[in-house]
């Protein structure tokens, strides 16, 4: 497993804070899964991130993307996909 | 409805053959097939037989005779068989009387997506009968995954349209699925009275007694800043349907300060209102396990 990049740390941060998770951000793998299984979120909770991110980056993650389960497969895939469509 | 999953399994012919009457023969003989399946399922389901037994014993406020529990499974496999004809929409004899739709249709009008919280207190099918007559209504329905795929399976060979409407709760995306049907004016609905594994679970008083209930559909509700309107499909015997609709807030605002107690309250405020309609409608709860049973540790957070 590789080290997280610093927008990688960003997130965990802001999803620690958001989801109010009784974990500290470190403990985030990058490569976990985050649904079920893994880190433990449920659709409440991805729904709730995924406002969060919007909110904060201006990305608006939207189910009907074909690829959508994958972009919340993990923190890293999550991590990826706002990094590569919020304005610069 | 472990006891009808597990007919289903037993004899998936029994069903087949149940549908093809009440489509092919008609309504009457398919309700006179009922009595010997509904005798039969009320001698041999041991713990359903129970589950109901003590549900009735609350809600009547007296010991249930056999009569009453013979009753009880009589109207759910009776709400059981019309859901066939809600489903194919040959619900054009049924008689729905509603009550309390204005409001949501006026919602509705001005553009705004709204949550329908039901229950298994009646017949959601009756509901969103109802709500396919009036023209433009784009109705949804979230579902946990094992009964989105058994209705999937069953509608998209009726109506592929009606299949789209059913959204899953197994995926990450479930709840972004539903936003985007909110946001674009729809009507999303999930039923309010039972916890899945890992759901948050709120103590409220019903019937006498702490029932647990889910505190994702008003989380939910506030982050879509959706209204949400309680509604209830009652089935009232014969070919009656009473059809409920009542706002509950315009607006979820949860405080990150006090946010739990605001669940709580609506929660509450939902456990009372269900147990309003089960008094008036006690045959139409359709939970047959016990619904009381405190939620395993480590599954409730």
């Amino acid at each position: 497993m590789t080290a997280k990049t610093p927008f990688e740390v960003e997130l965990s941060g802001l999803m620690v804070e958001v989801l109010n998770l009784e974990i500290a951000p470190e403990e985030i793998a990058p490569e976990a899964p985050l649904y079920g299984e893994g880190l433990g979120l449920d659709s409440i909770d991805m729904l709730e991130i995924s406002l969060a991110i919007g909110k904060r980056y201006g990305v608006d993650l939207r189910a009907d993307d074909e690829d959508s389960r994958m972009v919340f497969a993990s923190l890293r895939s999550l991590a990826r996909h706002v990094d590569e469509h919020r304005p610069k | 409805m472990h006891w009808l999953g597990a007919a289903q399994r037993g004899s998936p012919a029994l069903i087949r053959f149940i549908v093809w009457v009440a489509l092919r023969v008609s309504r009457t003989v398919a309700r006179a097939l009922l009595y010997p399946i509904v005798t039969y399922f009320v001698i041999f389901s041991v713990r359903p037989r129970r589950a109901s037994r003590a549900y009735l014993a609350r809600v009547l406020g007296r010991t249930p005779s056999i009569r009453d529990v013979f009753r009880h499974y009589h109207t759910f496999a009776a709400a059981l068989l019309d859901r066939v004809y809600f489903l194919t929409g040959r619900h054009r004899d049924m008689t729905l009387s509603i009550h309390g739709n204005e409001p949501v249709l006026a919602l509705v009008r001005r553009g705004r997506g709204v949550v329908l919280l039901g229950s298994h207190l009646g017949s959601f099918e009756a509901l969103r009968a109802a709500g396919a007559s009036e023209p433009d209504l784009d109705i949804s329905m979230l579902m946990d995954n094992a009964n989105a795929q058994k209705m999937m399976r069953i509608l998209t060979p009726l109506d592929p349209a009606l299949a789209d409407s059913i959204i899953s709760l197994g995926a990450p995306d479930s709840l972004l699925r539903a936003k985007a049907r909110i946001d674009a004016g729809g009507l999303v609905g999930l039923l309010g009275d039972r916890l899945r594994p890992g759901d948050r679970a709120v103590p409220c008083p019903f019937l006498g007694a702490t029932m647990w209930f889910p505190a994702a559909p008003f989380v939910f509700a506030a982050l879509v800043g959706a209204p949400v309107v309680l509604c209830y499909g009652l089935y009232r015997g014969d070919r009656r349907y009473d059809l409920h609709f009542e706002l509950l807030r315009e607006r979820i605002e949860l405080p990150r300060a006090g946010r739990d107690e605001a669940i709580a309250a609506l929660a509450r405020e939902y456990a009372a209102r269900l147990e309003h309609h089960a008094r008036a409608a006690p045959y139409n709860w359709f939970n047959f396990y016990d619904t009381w049973a405190e939620p395993a540790r480590g599954e409730a957070r």
